[in-house]
């Protein structure tokens, strides 16, 4: 317990950054919602955008008019905040202590290292659940003027479960980069990379049925808000590959960590 | 009983050497000094002691346990004392001392404030306040707080001032006399020389000698320099001088034995300056160099 909360307390300053970003983000965005929602001159602007433009930047799927809608875009900025918060999270509760040059103060302390591994994961997996949380909350306080019916509320409980979801991808790719690649700070960078790749993917793949093989290569597209809003549920197989593609990172961060050699 | 027993330990980064089949035991009780030149695989092997890092080959035992299979358990009763000391920044310094402790079955707090009173250390500073010398008390109250059976001293002396070095060594001597054994590596020969009881001697990843103390003093060489006009260096050729050189009107060499056999021959000359000194550590290890390659 107390590797836990050094740790949690250590990353909460980037919690409530992050937090204060995305609920800055939210606020904003409903701010400029009013101009789209029950608004028709809006729904022939975004009718005559070419295709492929509106496909890219994901509004193909959406009514922008509706509440619904507007949420249904609002997802993907959700989950790449998430992804990139959970990533610097899951790479930086490891490879700071080597950054950081810490690393002997605290594995020469009697504990193992899989302790310290539990207990750090531990700390990060909070944040993200936190990061989630703040992230549904501020979203019901900032639409209450907009009379918010259940079927608002069915999505965005949809979406906080996704966006959840892909933070615990990317927090257990981030420990496992941070526990194989040396310097470990590089994990940082190389998971927000391959977020950046993935969110790449993802908008590629939605422009051309040419580009559709993409999907099984981008977390973001397990989880597209077009399809989940429309299904009124997560795709089960999706749900299924993102636990095994967590199960596998946190298994090789359990078999790579413990053998680390730390250098400082 | 053997506290520390390593055999044939040998640590590889990629193919860069860092050491090679190193073995030697501690016994309880013991200060033993670890004594080579920078690089030559002294931090490598206590890094293995603590399983920071793993062997390429060989093993390593602390009170009859495997490190690396029993690190945890072991370190129980380990302290170590870092070359250089990290802590994180933002902490004060009696939280992070607290932090340490916590990880300790027993109570470290009255040990913690005697060892702080002791050293002059400010228990309510920030560590990024603190200078170097200060982290390396912060590093001393550490390592010694839990009272462990065995103590790692990685170049301890390295930012202290001598008044705090004195006081350090005093420390040392007192944990010793209560049982405490002292695992101490250092390449500055003279403090290693004033500490321990017996010493290994690393150069180049590899143990070139282990020997008592008093055997490595008493078989230490002199290292004589001699000014005098019009002298033949061929008068100072007696048994026990090596590496004599002649350039103008001096004579250096190296001497092992009686120190009088040599006075008498220097009360013989006129002379205009004369030096006998201990050798520095670099040409110890030119003796155990050449000594090799012979």
């Amino acid at each position: 317990m107390n590797i836990f909360w050094h740790e949690w307390k250590s990353g909460l300053r980037s919690l409530l950054i992050w937090s204060g970003v995305m609920a800055l983000f939210i606020l904003i965005s409903v701010t400029k919602m009013a101009g789209y929602v029950n608004n028709p001159e809006m729904t022939a602007v975004l009718k005559s955008l070419p295709q492929a433009v509106a496909a890219a930047f994901g509004l193909g799927a959406f009514d922008l008019t509706t509440l619904d809608g507007f949420f249904g875009v609002m997802f993907v900025y959700f989950a790449l905040m998430g992804a990139i918060a959970a990533a610097t999270w899951g790479s930086g509760v490891l490879s700071r202590e080597e950054s950081g040059k810490t690393a002997d103060f605290l594995l020469t302390l009697p504990v193992s290292r899989s302790r310290v591994l539990t207990a750090k994961a531990l700390a990060a997996l909070v944040n993200c659940l936190l990061f989630t949380l703040v992230t549904g909350v501020v979203s019901v306080l900032a639409v209450q003027s907009y009379q918010p019916d259940a079927s608002f509320y069915r999505l965005l409980l949809l979406e906080m479960e996704a966006m959840f979801l892909i933070e615990l991808i990317f927090l257990a790719i981030g420990l496992m980069l941070a526990s194989l690649l040396r310097p470990a700070w590089r994990a940082v960078s190389v998971t927000i990379g391959l977020i950046l790749a993935s969110y790449f993917a993802f908008a590629v793949s939605n422009i051309s049925k040419d580009f559709d093989f993409l999907k099984y290569f981008t977390p973001f597209k397990y989880f597209d808000a077009a399809v989940f809003m429309q299904a009124g549920r997560l795709d089960g197989v999706y749900v299924l590959v993102s636990l095994l593609i967590i199960l596998a990172s946190i298994a090789v961060v359990y078999g790579a960590y413990p053998r680390r050699d730390i250098y400082i | 009983m053997r506290i520390i027993e390593v055999e044939h330990l040998t640590k590889y980064y990629g193919k860069a050497r860092g050491i090679e089949d190193v073995s030697f035991q501690v016994e309880e009780g013991e200060i033993f000094g670890f004594i080579g030149p920078n690089g030559a695989g002294k931090t490598t092997t206590i890094r293995l002691l603590l399983a920071l890092i793993y062997p390429t080959r060989g093993r390593a035992r602390i009170f009859g346990k495997d490190v690396f299979r029993y690190g945890p358990e072991i370190r129980q009763d380990i302290g170590y004392l870092p070359g250089e000391v990290f802590y994180y920044e933002r902490m004060k310094v009696i939280d992070l001392l607290k932090y340490a402790a916590s990880f300790y079955p027993r109570d470290c707090t009255r040990r913690m404030h005697e060892l702080a009173e002791y050293m002059e250390l400010d228990l309510n500073r920030r560590v990024d306040e603190l200078s170097y010398g200060n982290r390396k008390k912060v590093g001393i109250v550490q390592g010694l707080m839990h009272n462990p059976r065995l103590v790692f001293l990685d170049e301890p002396t390295i930012g202290l001032d001598p008044l705090m070095q004195r006081r350090f060594f005093d420390l040392i001597r007192e944990e010793n006399a209560r049982g405490l054994t002292v695992f101490f590596s250092s390449h500055i020969l003279s403090e290693v020389q004033r500490l321990c009881h017996r010493v290994a001697i690393i150069r180049e990843g590899r143990i070139v000698e282990i020997a008592d103390m008093e055997t490595l003093i008493r078989n230490n060489y002199k290292k004589v320099r001699v000014v005098a006009r019009d002298l033949d260096p061929a008068y100072f050729d007696l048994p026990g001088v090596t590496h004599l050189e002649h350039t103008n009107h001096t004579v250096h060499f190296f001497y092992r034995g009686d120190i009088n056999v040599v006075l008498r021959r220097l009360s013989a000359l006129n002379l205009t300056d004369v030096t006998i000194e201990e050798p520095t550590l670099e040409e110890i290890f030119m003796h155990y160099y050449q000594r090799d390659e012979s």
